[in-house]
């Protein structure tokens, strides 16, 4: 095991270092000036080309990509060209929010969906089945920029009207503020690890050990739950763990209905102010998330089916 | 009562507020209440705090409630008094000495002087302050402490419009000591300390700031202890919490809900002015499309387009008609006496004339800059085809793209991507100076952002005349006379003058617009 990981940690290197070379290069690839969005308007060409000297941005491309690989060896992922803080310092001042709500995102979709999906897969096809699966559809298939629209309409301009308080629309205030943000990522997870589930478990209940656990005289609980079920997890912890890779890289459309101050936001508003340190600083970020979770997912899976060995 | 008059008019509350001698709730005739909390939902994070750094209104105004220039715009829309009190000018025009406000402190409680006025505009000039946005106050070569109440500035040239131009942001008035107070540090403030009604309380990136009213301000306290400014990047969620009440004002609701808004009895619309011009800027040295370097098809071009239509289908009535190059809220702006009503069937018989009937014309537009940006050049697009144009587009992209490719972009890189473009411009500082920057060679993309190109020397010269003219009087004319040129020429299709919508609940009360697209909630009172 602790080879495993220790080889795992290793291979982690090389793909960070791909990573941050190939988001250096796109970067640059996009079109536009980052000193002239910072000089705005009114600046001259002397302007951008003093902004573009203090950003390093006159030096020769193959040196900017050495200084960035030095200080990233260091452990420094530069400044933000647009507000003057450390990368560092601006993902960890946003990567808070996006982490609570991808965990209450993911830990309720989690056992939402395995619930509808257990439920749905004793009754195959029957009108319980197709009213779980007609949910899940639903929940996959709802833009979340138009869900998380029609929730703040219901529960904070219609229930403001009704005199029944409301939930707050927008911005990370108090526990009240995750509610409508959380909901809508959720649904959209629950749908997946609903059917995820359904499918399964119908697979695993067709096998030989569970017609062997009924026939021995289990009792339908324990059948489905700790025979069938705990077998059927493999696929539904790696659709889980892949939800929950996404969503900390930030589910952007959902923070920006939200106005939620999370990573997702903050790297549209550094591509969109071609702030190079920060969108190669959040991107290595995520790229270190997944590796993590996937990691963590391996390692759940030996747990969860124990002929699974590293 | 010329129409610049009575604009300004309509903000002399603030400014009289912000001399410190009004009760300061905005023209309204309420009685000033005590309020706990003040929600602003606006639609962009600023970058930073650093009074010498801004480029953005929405962004400078939050600093504008804490750290204060030396003027600001007055009722008339002239330079009034703020932390100074009178100025004058040397007989060149070389020089300018300001007398300073006595007795007032930053909000550390350190002395406001003339000393920290020459440390806060040495900083801006500085090489070493990050992202320090000089401008156009580059233009000071020295700044000289005469006494604690006293302070010369001297310029490298002629400069009329130099007091005007002190009104930005950017020479905002700063703590000395504060600089090397954490997290701030000499380069880079990122909490603010100057002399404003409200001091810096906490920020939340990306999600708010909170503003607590400064005890000890030397002018009339505002009403709210605290404001605290929500960062909601989205129209639609700014317009849910102002209708939730979740907020007391927003900025910039989605421009097709205005009526509906209107009509809400629990909220006001306040149509906000601003200096921004609209316009679809033409490439007058257009190589791939020489038709674009005639003046009377440009003229055409601005019969075939509806901007009344315009303002009030697309812009929902966020937007007055143009009866000049500019802005008519600026100093040296005039109505240049004819216009471009629209008649498709005499910009047709023009562009036939011309031998443009049909040509193809390529559009772009950024999306989500302006207020209906992309719609109004979707609408534009409709009548030069119904003038019997090829019109392809429009396209778009986002505005660092944009920029580069477009507004910034040489004559040749402009000229692969489109004839024709949209551009906002809203003087920093209410002097036609600033406008002019847009008609004024020297000035042409990439060295500038004048991005049509438009060369006339004979407006050169009368912009640089006005430039240099201390006399008011003539150099309104000057400029007047340049603006009739323009105008003539027409190097853009001359759209409109966007306003800026706001709304507040309708338990709020004072807040005021000033045209160089800001607007103050310092004053603001519970109804």
């Amino acid at each position: 095991m602790l080879t495993y990981l220790a080889r795992r940690i290793l291979l982690a290197v090389p793909t960070l270092l791909g990573v941050a070379s190939i988001v250096f290069l796109l970067v640059r690839l996009l079109p536009g000036d980052p000193a002239a969005v910072i000089a705005g308007p009114q600046a001259t060409d002397v302007d951008i080309e003093r902004i573009r000297h203090q950003l390093d941005l006159d030096q020769p491309l193959w040196l900017q990509y050495v200084n960035f690989l030095t200080r990233l060896v260091q452990g420094n992922l530069g400044i933000s060209t647009r507000s003057g803080h450390t990368v560092v310092e601006e993902i960890f001042t946003r990567a808070p929010y996006t982490i609570e709500l991808a965990l209450i995102a993911t830990v309720v979709a989690t056992a939402l969906g395995i619930a509808m999906g257990l439920l749905a897969s004793t009754r195959p096809n029957s009108k319980l089945d197709l009213g779980i699966s007609g949910l899940a559809v639903f929940g996959i298939s709802m833009p979340v920029y138009w869900l998380g629209l029609m929730l703040i309409i219901l529960f904070s301009i219609k229930f403001h009207e009704w005199n029944l308080g409301g939930l707050p629309a927008a911005g990370a205030g108090d526990w009240a503020g995750f509610i409508l943000p959380s909901t809508t990522l959720a649904l959209f997870s629950v749908g997946l690890v609903a059917r995820m589930t359904r499918s399964a478990m119908l697979e695993v209940l067709g096998q030989d050990y569970v017609r062997t656990a009924r026939a021995k005289g289990a009792n339908r609980r324990s059948v489905l739950i700790k025979h069938a079920l705990r077998n059927a997890l493999v696929p539904v912890i790696t659709a889980v763990s892949l939800q929950f890779g996404a969503l900390l890289g930030g589910a952007v459309l959902t923070e920006t209905v939200f106005s939620w101050p999370g990573v997702g936001r903050l790297l549209v508003d550094s591509i969109f102010a071609r702030d190079y340190p920060v969108v190669q600083g959040v991107v290595l970020i995520f790229a270190f998330a997944f590796i993590l979770v996937n990691l963590i997912t391996d390692l759940a899976y030996a747990y969860v089916d124990p002929r699974i060995r590293y | 009562m010329s129409k610049r008059t009575i604009s300004l008019l309509l903000v002399g509350g603030l400014a009289l507020a912000a001399c410190g001698t009004n009760p300061g709730v905005g023209g309204t005739g309420t009685a000033a209440k005590h309020g706990d909390k003040l929600t602003v939902a606006v639609g962009i994070d600023p970058d930073t705090l650093d009074p010498a750094a801004q480029t953005t209104t929405t962004a400078q105004q939050i600093v504008d409630m804490m750290a204060e220039p030396l003027v600001t715009i007055g009722p008339d829309g002239n330079p009034a008094p703020l932390l100074a009190t009178t100025w004058t000018n040397s007989s060149d025009g070389l020089s300018y000495s300001f007398t300073l406000r006595s007795g007032v402190k930053f909000s550390d409680g350190t002395d406001f002087n003339a000393a920290a006025v020459k440390f806060s505009i040495d900083r801006l000039l500085s090489p070493t302050t990050f992202k320090a946005q000089k401008g156009v106050l580059g233009v000071i070569g020295q700044v000289v402490v005469v006494d604690p109440t006293h302070v010369k500035f001297s310029l490298s040239k002629q400069f009329p419009a130099f007091v005007a131009a002190m009104t930005q942001t950017v020479a905002a008035i700063i703590s000395p000591a504060s600089v090397n107070v954490a997290p701030n540090t000499p380069a880079q403030i990122q909490q603010p300390v100057g002399t404003g009604p409200y001091k810096f309380g906490e920020r939340q990136a990306g999600d708010h700031i909170t503003m607590v009213r400064n005890p000890n301000y030397w002018g009339t306290k505002p009403n709210y202890d605290t404001q605290v400014y929500k960062v909601v990047p989205e129209a639609t969620s700014r317009e849910a919490l102002v209708k939730s009440g979740q907020a007391d004002v927003i900025m910039l609701p989605p421009a097709n809900d205005l009526p509906a808004l209107g009509q809400d009895p629990s909220l006001k619309v306040i149509m906000s002015p601003s200096d921004r011009t609209v316009q679809m800027v033409i490439d007058t040295v257009d190589p791939v499309n020489t038709n674009l370097q005639k003046k009377e098809v440009r003229e055409a071009l601005n019969y075939a387009v509806d901007k009344d239509a315009i303002i009030k289908k697309v812009m929902f009535g966020a937007a007055v008609p143009l009866n000049g190059p500019m802005s008519s809220s600026l100093a040296g702006s005039c109505d240049v006496g004819s216009n471009y009503n629209y008649d498709v069937n005499k910009a047709k018989q023009m562009l036939s004339s011309n031998g443009a009937a049909g040509m193809k014309v390529r559009l772009i537009s950024p999306t989500g800059r302006y207020v209906q940006d992309f719609q109004v050049a979707q609408a534009v697009a409709g009548y030069l085809r119904d003038a019997g144009l090829q019109v392809e587009g429009p396209a778009t992209s986002d505005w660092p793209s944009y920029v580069a490719g477009i507004v910034l972009a040489s004559p040749e890189k402009q000229s692969q991507k489109a004839d024709i473009h949209l551009l906002g411009w809203a003087p920093a500082y209410l002097d036609a100076s600033q406008q002019f920057e847009q008609f004024y060679s020297p000035r042409a993309a990439p060295k500038g952002q004048e991005s049509s190109y438009y060369k006339n020397t004979q407006v050169d010269g009368l912009i640089e005349q006005g430039n240099s003219d201390p006399n008011p009087t003539t150099r309104n004319k000057t400029y007047c006379d340049a603006a009739k040129i323009v105008w003539s020429d027409a190097p853009w299709i001359f759209l409109f003058n966007q306003k800026l919508p706001l709304v507040t609940t309708s338990k709020v009360t004072g807040i005021v617009g000033i045209p160089n697209e800001k607007f103050s909630t310092v004053y603001a009172s519970p109804a």
